[in-house]
């Protein structure tokens, strides 16, 4: 079987946490290694954008987004997937197989950012401030009323069974009384 | 006549397909979006792939 190249569009999402300590640069690099180890020609590998991912992943609420366009076979890609989902600071990423390399991509080559200039901010997840909830008066007026009122018929029952329990006895005293005499 | 020209969808451009979105982020119908079946196609993949990709939610 004949393996012919194909264009393809990549998007990988980084880590925060790995971007911030080693530099946007060695993280690039790293992927770059790892795309031209399975023999994938990188074409154009730019920094996306650091943003908010619209659902947590694997507890992470925020990701580097790094857009590539490569030209590789088939069994190169998977390949290279299967390797960098086992190590390194991608945890998710996607191959979309396209005609061409848009002009305006091809500009941007392999870019280098100034790891200075990049803002990656903290992957944890926003706290929440929990406010003590004050309960309104007329609310609190409202429950005391209808705790009296269970109480009341708390009451009411327990009379009841009382009586319950009188009528049960009574039969069975006098059937003592009769057998007394 | 001229040839009739498709649109494609970009996994990327979430603004645009947020515009095809419900509320709760389901994929609106070929009848509510007015797109062809071709077009209508390219949509979902794209909302599909953006999801994946955490550019677009699932739910909500």
């Amino acid at each position: 079987m004949t393996n012919t190249k194909h264009t393809y569009q990549a998007m990988f999402l980084l880590e925060n946490g790995e971007v911030r300590e080693k530099g946007f640069s060695a993280v690039r690099d790293w992927l770059k290694g790892t795309l031209e180890k399975h023999s994938i020609d990188v074409k154009v590998l730019r920094l996306y954008g650091e943003r908010k991912l619209a659902y947590p992943i694997g507890g992470r609420v925020r990701a580097t987004y790094v857009l590539g366009w490569l030209e590789a076979e088939g069994e190169a890609v998977n390949a290279a997937m299967r390797d960098m989902y086992l190590v390194g600071p991608a945890f998710r990423m996607r191959f979309f197989q396209e005609a061409e390399i848009p002009e305006a991509e091809l500009a941007f080559g392999i870019e280098e950012v100034n790891d200075a200039d990049l803002v990656i901010l903290d992957d944890q997840p926003e706290e929440v401030i929990e406010e003590e909830y004050v309960e309104p008066e007329e609310e609190k007026a409202a429950s005391k009323d209808a705790a009296d009122g269970d109480k009341k018929t708390e009451g009411k029952a327990d009379d009841a069974k009382a009586e319950t329990t009188e009528t049960k006895e009574e039969p069975a005293k006098e059937a003592a009384k009769e057998e007394a005499k | 006549m001229g040839k009739k020209t498709h649109k494609k969808f970009d996994f990327k451009d979430t603004e645009d397909l947020l515009r095809y979105l419900s509320g709760q982020g389901q994929i609106s119908s070929a009848k509510r979006t007015g797109l062809s079946a071709r077009e209508q196609r390219s949509l979902k993949r794209a909302v599909k792939n953006a999801r994946f990709l955490g550019l677009l939610p699932f739910v909500g």
